[in-house]
């Protein structure tokens, strides 16, 4: 971001820099930058609350005036905290899977897309109640597949590490990238919808901790972590879990070698 | 949250200590008053249209976002997981904020907007967006850009 600004200043553009890392630009020094105080991922502070986000944009653009760069100002508010949810919604959102019918004849594979089959059964109306909530925004369409058919390519390559991409023209590490993104993003907006207000942290738990998509994205990661192959290796060891999350992945390992 | 002081010890390591390249310093242009200025935004979200194709790790290519593209079809394909998500998706703007722009300019405080704005995706080395910059700064200058707003995630 900061290269950009000194790239684009220097060939006839003045430019204003939002910056969540301050000690990035202290270092790059870009002609003139804005240091917020708010999570990554988060420049303009917080969502639905337009007069903080305009306030943060005022600011930045305020230092296109300054010609005594390099202009480093700290913004000088926390974004507004979400309202708490009441007693009782912050609880985890499990979602009550069962078998509907004898699972006996089925593969371990088989019975894991069928439990995640359902896991997306009960969530798409709340998808559904949220794409119409947001004006028929839509989050995941990253590769083109349903979520049903994301499940069924990923857990084929958890049972079968030798079938072919299943996204066109992409290799198998970024497939599987794709795919794990496009089946979470499809999850997040379902939560999204649900009663009360749950912050990012409380979303991921949800995930990685109580959904078998979570499981999956586990799996995946353990299973690409112990392949040779470096950009698989890589997917497996950065691009799955946040870091703020492996725990969830930790336990999961602790639980497989607990049992006999 | 991911706040930079809640991460973990590694992951703020390997931020703080990340290699950067020495730009020396780079003199701010003059330009008119805001309310006369065409503002345009780079943002490096990793964001695009749903029929682009998803951004590819440490290329330095941007996508084309045009001033009348229905903003609700903006996806995000950035390669990490590392940072909040969920602003992104409950509000476009906490990362591309084009309501509260065009509400600037119905007010007044700015001049117009660019006919297109573009998306990077950060976690590139910031030498890969060199050529790409050089480009970039003739098309916004070809569209009548005087201010860009860089925002990353």
């Amino acid at each position: 971001m900061s290269g950009l600004a000194h790239y684009l200043e220097r060939h006839g553009l003045p430019t204003t820099v939002i910056a969540l890392i301050r000690e990035h630009v202290e270092r790059m020094r870009p002609p003139r930058a804005l240091a917020v105080p708010f999570q990554l991922g988060r420049p303009f502070g917080a969502p639905n609350e337009p007069d903080f986000q305009r306030r943060v944009l005022e600011a930045a653009l305020a230092l296109l005036a300054r010609t005594d760069g390099p202009v480093l100002v700290d913004f000088p508010d926390a974004p507004p905290e979400p309202e708490q949810a009441a007693e009782g919604e912050q609880e985890g959102w499990a979602c009550p899977i069962t078998f509907a019918a004898s699972t006996d004849a089925l593969s371990d594979a088989e019975k894991f897309k069928l439990l995640l089959k359902q896991e997306i059964a009960l969530l798409r109306p709340w998808y559904e109640e949220s794409v119409e909530r947001q004006g028929g925004r839509r989050l995941d369409g990253l590769t083109g597949c349903a979520p049903e058919e994301i499940v069924d390519h990923l857990v084929d390559y958890l049972d079968d590490q030798t079938i072919a991409s299943f996204v066109a023209g992409e290799p198998m590490a970024r497939a599987i990238k794709l795919c794990a993104d496009d089946l979470k993003h499809f999850c997040y907006q379902a939560a999204l919808s649900r009663p009360g207000t749950p912050t990012g942290l409380e979303l991921d738990n949800w995930f990685f901790g109580q959904t078998m998509a979570g499981k999956l994205h586990i799996e995946l990661r353990a299973l690409l972590m112990s392949m040779e192959d470096p950009a698989l290796h890589r997917v497996g060891a950065i691009n799955l879990v946040p870091h703020t999350m492996t725990h969830h992945a930790e336990a999961a390992a602790g639980e497989q070698v607990k049992q006999p | 949250m991911v706040f930079m002081r809640d991460m973990n010890d590694a992951a703020f390591e390997r931020i703080m200590n990340q290699e950067l390249p020495d730009y020396g310093d780079t003199p701010c242009l003059d330009g008119p008053p805001l309310e006369e200025r065409k503002i345009a935004i780079v943002t490096t979200a990793g964001i695009h249209r749903r029929a682009d194709a998803p951004f590819t790790n440490g290329v330095g290519e941007y996508r084309i976002i045009p001033e009348d593209a229905d903003m609700a079809d903006l996806i995000m394909s950035h390669v990490s997981n590392n940072f909040d998500r969920v602003g992104f998706q409950q509000d476009l703007n906490v990362v591309f904020p084009i309501e509260r722009l065009r509400e600037m300019v119905a007010d007044g405080a700015v001049g117009s907007l660019a006919g297109y704005h573009y998306a990077f995706m950060g976690a590139t080395p910031p030498t890969a967006h060199e050529a790409v910059a050089r480009d970039l700064a003739g098309l916004l200058k070809g569209d009548g850009v005087d201010g860009v707003l860089l925002a990353g995630v």
